[in-house]
């Protein structure tokens, strides 16, 4: 099984055209030629990835994140089980 | 006081992607109108419509997230690719500062609210795609356009159904000849055919029954048999210049754009009237300083309802008098079908493809006279060999808004 580093990794190289080998725990996403939108697709497409919800504060902080910083997020909402839903869900 | 040509074309349509193709085929009679299915929530839906084929990989490099781009800003910046190199123009410092877009569109974009609103009631009511707003607001055509070009002066959307694209184009006019701009990028497009969009549609009753034997026959302007609109999908744009500076460069001129003619019905919000439209021909002409007498085609709005072309009939009569029976009119929409807020842009770029070409359009599939439309309608193939000094085109519009351009041989 991938790893979670190696998830996201992919989903880099996927959707955004980022070479895998530049992809390292050190790489900010904005030294991948990741802009604020870009980054929030990417926390869309990891909360399909792992089954989480990235909360919005969460989000923010990435900003300046490294890739190592995203992975360890990852491994404590995975940790948590599910997250908080962000804003309003509907009644069920 | 400024002129204002045009010296850029550019089309998506489902009569082909480039302007020699669409000319071509309307001059044949040929038709983009075909049986369309798609996925309705409880399966398979079928329709007539007029789609285009189109392959963003063909108009978008690889890097370029193609994905965050609602198929009708697709068309728009292709579109406005080609009118741009057709100009051969280009946006430095130097001029940036006075260029500037101008879109219209009706529906927006269907095809991102349909899939939105699909998966939030029908798949997961917690979250919808990331970057949906950026992706639906009605400005998104423009604003990709200004972008990709660096425009950096009036950055403009219109939305007034089907008339959207003439109000563009006849709205950036003004922007030039007032001095607020000296290059437009100006135009529309639509990308409606979709399941929701498609049945709202159907529910108003005013959509085409679908011919059995020649579904691409269904769209019948000025026919006894007609039995309404057909809707299609596509963008047109041209590139605006104020004369002096186009004629400064060299620039090759297709057309001047004389006038525009903006004016209301105020009486019903679906139903057209007579004096409403004949104002505003009457307005474009008056604003390019022609008379009745100079128009040599009209590139009528022709939708094939029932109440359109009688009203719009009845209008060119009231306009041009004994001399309507003269000049030729036509409903292209016979071919690439109704683009909505795209129509007025793609039919203001045909007539000036007719008035360049030396060639009138025809209005296909006319086979049943109506007494109550007793015009030149060009039934069947084109018409070579017509010089044509003045083209106009109509545009009218759920709402009431009308809107029309005239445009005539560069002088």
């Amino acid at each position: 099984m991938a790893t979670i580093f190696e998830t996201v990794q992919n989903i880099l190289a996927d959707k955004y055209s980022v070479a895998k080998e530049s992809v390292t725990p050190e790489s900010t996403l904005e030294s991948l030629g990741l802009d604020s939108l870009d980054l929030i697709e990417l926390m869309f497409e990891v909360e399909d990835a792992f089954n989480i919800r990235v909360p919005q504060e969460a989000g923010t902080a990435l900003k300046a994140a490294t890739v190592q910083d995203i992975v360890d997020n990852i491994q404590k909402l995975i940790e948590q089980g599910e997250a908080a839903p962000i804003g309003g869900s509907l009644p069920s | 006081m400024r002129r204002v040509v045009v010296t850029g074309l550019g089309v998506i349509t489902p009569l082909g992607n480039d302007t020699d193709t669409l000319f071509s085929a309307l001059m044949a009679g040929q038709s983009g109108v075909r049986v369309i299915a798609g996925e309705g929530p409880r399966g398979p839906f079928t329709g007539v419509g007029a789609p285009v084929q189109f392959d963003p990989a063909h108009y978008f490099p690889p890097q370029q997230r193609i994905d965050q781009i609602d198929r009708v800003s697709q068309f728009s910046l292709a579109a406005a690719s080609m009118a741009v190199s057709d100009a051969g123009i280009s946006f430095t410092d130097d001029n940036r500062d006075k260029a500037g877009v101008s879109m219209g569109t009706g529906m927006g974009s269907s095809l991102t609210l349909e899939e939105t609103f699909t998966q939030l009631l029908l798949r997961d009511p917690d979250r919808v795609k990331p970057l949906t707003v950026l992706k639906v607001m009605n400005n998104a055509s423009a604003g990709h356009i200004a972008i990709q070009y660096g425009l950096a002066g009036p950055d403009l959307t219109y939305s007034c159904a089907c008339s959207s694209s003439s109000v563009a184009i006849g709205e950036a006019f003004r922007q030039i000849r007032h001095g607020y701009a000296d290059v437009m990028i100006a135009g529309g497009a639509e990308a409606e055919l979709a399941f929701g969009f498609f049945k709202s549609w159907e529910a108003m009753k005013i959509m085409a029954i679908p011919d059995r034997t020649n579904p691409s026959a269904s769209c019948r302007p000025f026919s006894k048999n007609r039995s309404g609109l057909v809707l299609g999908e596509g963008a047109a744009v041209v590139v605006l210049e104020e004369r002096e500076a186009a004629m400064g460069r060299g620039a090759r001129i297709y057309a001047e754009l004389a006038g525009y003619g903006s004016s209301n019905d105020y009486l019903h919000i679906t139903k057209p009237s007579v004096e409403g439209q004949a104002r505003a021909m009457t307005l474009a002409l008056d604003d390019a300083g022609l008379t009745a007498a100079d128009v040599d085609y009209v590139n009528a709005h022709g939708t094939a309802t029932a109440l359109n072309d009688v009203t719009e009939t009845r209008a060119i009569k009231q306009l041009l008098g004994e001399r309507a029976y003269k000049v030729p009119v036509s409903s292209t929409k016979s071919m690439h079908g109704h683009l909505l807020g795209g129509a007025g842009a793609l039919e203001f770029v045909i007539s000036l493809l007719a008035m360049h070409r030396r060639a009138v359009p025809p209005t296909a599939h006319l086979d049943v006279p109506d007494p109550e439309c007793d015009l030149d309608y060009v039934p069947g193939l084109g018409r070579a060999d017509q010089d044509l000094r003045c083209v106009m085109s109509n545009s009218f519009a759920f709402g009431g808004t009308n809107a029309v351009l005239v445009a005539r041989q560069p002088s």
